[in-house]
């Protein structure tokens, strides 16, 4: 039974370097083993911040390969063809003959069958993998060659408790490894990888990332049972510091409860960015003062819990003379301070950002019915954090701080969750406004930026958008559909634009709202892509968009998604093909304006007056519903035209003698499409 | 009678294990100093880092070995609190190691240096945790660690992969300690003023307090930004004469007055955001010069 050991000892790896080479290394060679025949039993790969290895099980020994004839280039092409031909099949100059084919005179060789040692391979495969694998970022050291993720220190390759020699850049392959691996020391002779767990065991080194991962959850479920505290670990963090150790050890931490009195996202963002921490929590799910360390070591003199607590303490201290002065400094009163932020160079400061929002707020607040001087105070305040200390020393905080700044400054709590979640969303998916104020001091705050980016042109390109433009958008869009809201977003965009001149900004050219409506559809195209809206509807829909009521038009797309497999949507798009199949070809062929607009008095046959009289209803219903359109509603009344309108086709020819009775005719189905036309542009809808 | 004793006890043991500040700079001097680095005095201008020291930006180019280490008072004038904040200052000091070729072994000496300022690696966690540098005012970029004892960054450990728009070959290790950060440590001081500077009871309070203060009022306040606009200007044109001349050392000594001017200007508040990227490249591109005229000397 073979095995092949390999340890790639280096400086220290960053996690998600290990997690990579881990992976990118071990594929590497379970291909490269493909190509050869070469098969194994199991094979893994483990890594802790010095180590990468690799370790493959009952692998083959060696690899029969069959005796065959292989052509060469022709006898008298350049020299170097032959040399080459020879060096890329491992040649000898003697076994290369001469034969003659058809196309002239060639050289070849016979290869006679061979038995290859796999280990003897694997001195070549090894260095040739270790070459080939690139690193998401990788450096250089001292003068050497060799470019990886770290500094590589020491190369240990095993095949059946044997060396597998090679040479690796100025690198040697060996059977050593460090047994003080802190000072990179005492190497010492490896028999296999057992004997090499075994070494590692020694030292209380864990080798195994999922084994590590399993024993720190542990330990910290065990110091949890004990204190009676919850832990709500953070999965990132606990991979990240799941690679940051090779000898896991976890401490209790704890800093001195006053400390629990600033806003808790501040504790925990210190906690678990600042120092990779675990905060705990009580069984009613509140912060405690009380936080794992996962060391490297074990704390024999107490010396690394007391080391880990004041450096926290430290940075709570800090962090609590800040809460105390900021959240005493008066929103309303630092608003003129937002004169020193630049929000963008040619759009002016903050400052000029919220006098702006404020107004657009009113108006937004007029649209939804909405308490004004609620959204407008939100509006002029929901920058003023970032003054403080505490955003400069936290900006991840943003919002969240200056909500929590509100409160203490006794603002109602819809100003001050307004401010917290205007900049909701923040990723595609995550979570948006619902509060109304908030709702609206987002839309307004996101108008603003994006009529403001797009007036000086700095609108996104296919492969630049340095200001998250489309995110923004389609934060924009996810914010009005996901709430339901009517309002008119054009109105909103144009005022938008006039303030911004009304403060004297010069933009490219005035009327560029028509490039931001492009825009906002495009984005709108893709939320339907995400929803698993069928492409023709999504066609359809941006077809007949006319006004810009982006609820309605989603409903109406996914209404249209879920029924036109079913008779309701088969029925629609049969009846209304028939009719505009038909449009189509005589607008071909005569030359009249079709208008949509028949006269009842050329009416001749019965048929024809009562899909008139359909269509009447159709078009009743519509007027009647404005608002609260119930869009399955729409489409059974659109679906039950469907027996008048086959009665119509059945029983009378639209293509009449009578030219104008054709006209007339014409004139009917064109009144019945713009009918249909009404919901959605159904000629972009394909066949049901 | 057992409490005296136990008073007694615990001074003896204060002795032993409390290092004052300049004890700190000197023992890492002398541990360096005896590994072969030059030792080398601070810089005479103001600078934002050790980094900037010509023995380690210049110094770090072409392929003569070189090994240096010096304290360097470092200047950050938006970093200053007016002597309030128990951690900021724009003025303090770091400790700088530079060595061309990387050695080898060059983790284990520096974990072996922590031992002579009071820091013993077995029983302390001391982590590498990944801190990719840039300086896009140097034109300068690295791979290395942000050094963590206990959770507390101590030290700034770079390989450099370029500087000064030049790729290094061979690379230079740059170790920077923050040296009150790690006295606060090996203190257990939680403000930095309250740091002993010597064995005499002067604190680091006696002698930097004053000068927060008035930095600070001079940074944030007063320096005269009209001034300082027209510096940066002199300075430039004076720097891009002094390249033509092949001076590459004088006009090095004006990337770092421009710099500074810069970061004067930016703690006034004179910078607009996107103004800051236009006075980076300018500088950065002197920068850049210098240290192509530097090399061109170093045959």
């Amino acid at each position: 039974m073979s095995e092949l050991f390999l340890e790639l000892f280096s400086e220290e790896m960053p996690p998600g370097l290990q997690k990579h080479a881990r992976e990118g290394i071990q594929k590497l060679f379970t291909e490269s083993f493909d190509k050869l025949n070469i098969n194994f039993k199991s094979n893994k790969s483990y890594s802790t911040p010095k180590r990468l290895v690799f370790f493959f099980e009952e692998i083959t020994e060696k690899i029969e390969k069959k005796g065959i004839t292989i052509k060469g280039p022709k006898v008298d092409s350049p020299k170097s063809a032959l040399e080459g031909f020879i060096k890329s099949n491992n040649l000898d100059h003697t076994e290369v003959f001469e034969q003659s084919l058809d196309k002239g005179r060639f050289f070849f060789a016979k290869i006679n069958p061979k038995i290859i040692l796999v280990k003897k391979e694997l001195a070549k495969i090894i260095p040739d993998i270790l070459n080939k694998y690139s690193w998401k970022k990788s450096m250089r050291w001292a003068d050497h060659s060799l470019i990886w993720g770290r500094p590589l220190k020491s190369i240990l390759a095993l095949f059946d408790n044997q060396v597998i020699q090679f040479s690796f850049h100025h690198l040697v392959s060996n059977n050593l490894t460090f047994s003080d691996e802190i000072m990179e020391e005492g190497q010492k002779k490896i028999k296999d990888f057992r004997s090499y767990l075994k070494l590692l065991d020694s030292k209380k080194i864990i080798l195994d990332q999922n084994l590590r991962k399993q024993l720190i959850v542990k330990q910290i479920d065990k110091v949890c049972k004990v204190r009676k505290l919850k832990k709500k670990l953070n999965e990132k963090l606990l991979d990240e510091v799941v690679d940051l150790v090779e000898k896991p050890n976890v401490l209790l931490g704890k800093f001195a409860k006053p400390f629990l009195n600033i806003p808790k996202e501040i504790l925990i963002t210190s906690m678990q960015q600042h120092q990779k921490y675990f905060p705990l929590f009580n069984q009613e799910d509140n912060l405690t003062n009380f936080f794992i360390i996962v060391t490297n070591l074990e704390d024999k003199k107490g010396l690394v819990k007391i080391g880990n607590e004041r450096v926290i303490s430290a940075r709570l201290s800090d962090a609590k003379f800040f809460w105390e002065k900021n959240k005493a400094q008066s929103l309303v009163k630092q608003v003129g301070n937002l004169k020193s932020i630049n929000f963008f160079s040619e759009l002016g400061t903050l400052f000029h950002k919220v006098q702006r929002i404020k107004k657009l707020g009113a108006m937004i607040a007029d649209q939804l019915n909405l308490n004004k001087e609620k959204v407008e105070i939100s509006a002029s305040i929901c920058k003023v954090d970032l003054l403080s200390d505490l955003v400069g020393e936290y900006p991840e905080l943003q919002g969240i701080l200056g909500s929590y700044f509100a409160k203490a400054q006794g603002f109602d709590d819809d100003i001050s969750l307004a401010i917290k979640e205007h900049y909701l969303p923040l990723g595609l998916d995550s979570k948006i406004p619902k509060k109304p104020i908030s709702v609206a001091v987002s839309i307004v705050d996101k108008i603003d930026t994006l009529v403001g980016f797009f007036g000086i042109g700095e609108k996104p390109t296919s492969s630049k958008d340095p200001f998250s433009l489309r995110r923004t958008t389609f934060g924009l869009l996810r914010i009005i559909i996901e709430n339901n809201l009517s309002i008119q977003l054009k109105n909103l965009i144009n005022y938008s634009n006039t303030l911004y001149l009304e403060q004297g900004f010069k933009f490219l050219k005035q009327s560029d709202s028509n490039a931001i409506t492009n825009f906002l559809k495009d984005r709108f195209k893709n939320y339907l892509k995400e929803k698993k809206i069928r492409y023709d509807i999504i066609e359809a829909a941006l077809a007949s968009h006319v006004s810009d009521d982006y609820v309605s038009l989603y409903k109406k797309c996914l209404t249209l998604n879920k029924y036109l497999k079913e008779d309701l949507g088969k029925n629609i798009l049969t009846t209304y093909k028939r009719a505009s199949n038909i449009l189509d070809q005589e607008k071909k062929t005569i030359n009249l304006k079709i208008t949509g607009e028949p006269n009842s008095s050329l009416f001749n046959k019965d048929e024809e007056k009562l899909l008139f009289d359909q269509i009447n209803e159709v078009r009743k219903y519509y007027s009647n519903v404005i608002k609260d359109e119930n869009y399955k509603k729409t489409l059974e009344i659109l679906s039950s035209a469907k027996k008048t309108t086959d009665n119509f086709f059945e029983n009378v020819v639209v293509n009449d003698e009578n030219e104008n009775v054709k006209k007339n005719r014409l004139e009917l189905l064109e009144m019945f499409c713009n009918t249909f036309d009404n919901f959605i542009d159904f000629s972009k809808v394909e066949g049901a | 009678m057992k409490k005296k004793k136990n008073k007694k006890k615990q001074i003896k043991k204060k002795n032993i294990s409390i290092q004052n500040f300049q004890d700190t700079i000197l023992n890492l001097q002398k541990y360096w100093g005896n590994y072969g680095c030059v030792i080398l005095q601070p810089y005479d201008m103001e600078v934002g880092a050790g980094t900037f020291h010509p023995a380690t930006t210049l110094r770090s180019l072409g392929t003569k070995p070189w090994r240096a280490a010096y304290v360097q008072p470092s200047r950050r004038p938006s970093d200053g609190r007016y002597g309030n904040n128990p951690n900021k200052l724009q003025h303090y000091y770091q400790f700088q190691v530079l060595i061309k070729p990387s050695p080898k072994e060059i983790k284990k000496l520096y974990l072996k240096s922590l031992s002579t300022i009071g820091i013993n690696y077995k029983d302390h966690d001391i982590r590498f945790v990944e801190d990719d540098w840039e300086s896009p005012t140097l034109g300068a970029a690295g791979l290395g660690w942000e050094v963590w004892c206990d959770g507390m960054e101590i030290t700034q450990f770079t390989y450099f992969q370029q500087m000064a728009g030049i790729e290094c070959k061979p690379v230079s290790v740059e170790l920077t300690y923050g040296l009150e950060r790690i006295c606060m440590f090996t203190q257990k001081k939680n403000n930095v003023f309250d740091l002993l500077w010597n064995d005499t009871g002067v604190k680091y309070k006696d002698i930097f307090y004053q000068s927060e203060k008035e930095f600070s009022a001079y940074n944030f306040e007063h320096a005269n930004t009209d001034f300082l606009f027209k510096i940066f200007e002199m300075v430039e044109v004076e720097c891009k004469s002094l390249l033509d001349k092949k001076l590459s050392l004088p006009a090095y000594d004006q990337c770092l007055k421009a710099s500074h001017v810069f970061n004067l200007l930016d703690s006034r508040g004179a910078i607009g955001v996107a103004q800051r990227t236009g006075y980076i490249s300018r500088i950065r591109d002197l920068v850049k010069r210098a240290g192509s005229v530097w090399l061109t000397t170093q045959t």
